[in-house]
């Protein structure tokens, strides 16, 4: 996985963060599922992190299965904070 | 220099690493010998010396080590080592594969949050330690190996309890981090300056 930027998911409900995380767990795209990131207050605290090459398909698993999330963001680490930037 | 002996021959296994760790601790500077009769208490006054930053020379004799540490020269290090990214005295111990109770479905994922967040933040704890039910995040299957051995390459070092892994017969799927025994463990606990329980 690429370490530098990536995508997360956020979600209103750490319910919804699970269901996402085991629907995610059966399609062939590289994901898991990480605190969501300090510069993001918002959501319920968990996040599915994948590859920002995937957003297509991240997009197009989320319609398939009706996934309830929060938002996209992408995250650009940095040395202390992370660049945050709200794709959706 | 002043030179002190600490003969910690027949000393059973944490023995000789407290025996040596009180010495340093006793001085300013000076140079401390430690001889030991095995291997094993041989890399356990080693790792110590390492870890404290000092520098130190192992000599071998007949039935018999002396690792030969000097305090006072190596402190450069020492201080360069608490800037990077292993922190000297933080241990983090596993006794579970899950965290909390009350749930086990959202005790396994906060166990993966928590050991991601360690990969994420520095500076990274000196030791994990994995026993009982935590066994099984350092082995096959476990959701966590990559954190884990990401760690393990920042030079966070993962001990597995050996008992348990035989327990859970899982000693063959170990896939990060060394096996080690109950002395050990509790070494690096009685030796750590801030433990962090998660289970």
């Amino acid at each position: 996985m690429k370490d530098k930027e990536y995508g997360i998911i956020t979600f209103k409900s750490t319910h919804f963060a699970i269901k996402a995380e085991s629907v995610f767990g059966s399609q062939s795209i590289n994901t898991r599922t990480i605190p969501v990131p300090r510069e993001i207050s918002r959501s319920c605290g968990l996040a599915i992190r994948f590859d920002l090459d995937d957003m297509e398909k991240v997009d197009q698993i989320i319609s398939e299965f009706n996934l309830d999330i929060d938002g996209i963001y992408k995250v650009i680490k940095g040395d202390n904070l992370n660049k945050v930037e709200k794709l959706n | 220099m002043k030179k002190i002996e600490v003969d910690a021959r027949g000393q059973a296994c944490p023995k000789p690493v407290i025996m040596t760790k009180k010495e340093l601790d006793n001085i300013e500077e000076g140079i401390i010998i430690t001889i030991v009769d095995n291997e094993v208490a041989k890399n356990n006054v080693s790792k110590l010396a390492n870890s404290l930053g000092f520098e130190y020379k192992v000599d071998e004799g007949e039935n018999e080590y002396l690792i030969t540490i000097i305090k006072g020269k190596g402190e450069v290090k020492e201080e360069e080592k608490a800037k990077g990214a292993v922190s000297g005295d933080k241990v983090v111990v596993f006794s579970s594969n899950t965290m909390g109770k009350g749930s086990e479905e959202l005790g396994k994922v906060l166990i993966k949050s928590f050991i991601y967040t360690l990969t994420e933040t520095s500076p990274y704890p000196a030791t994990l330690i994995f026993y009982n039910g935590g066994v099984h995040l350092t082995c096959e299957g476990s959701p966590v190996l990559e954190d884990l051995k990401k760690l393990e390459d920042e030079g966070v070092e993962i001990i597995s309890c050996g008992t348990c892994l035989d327990y859970f017969n899982i000693k063959d799927k170990l896939q990060v981090g060394q096996i080690s025994n109950m002395y050990t463990i509790y070494d690096k606990m009685a030796n750590a300056g801030n433990i962090i329980n998660i289970g």
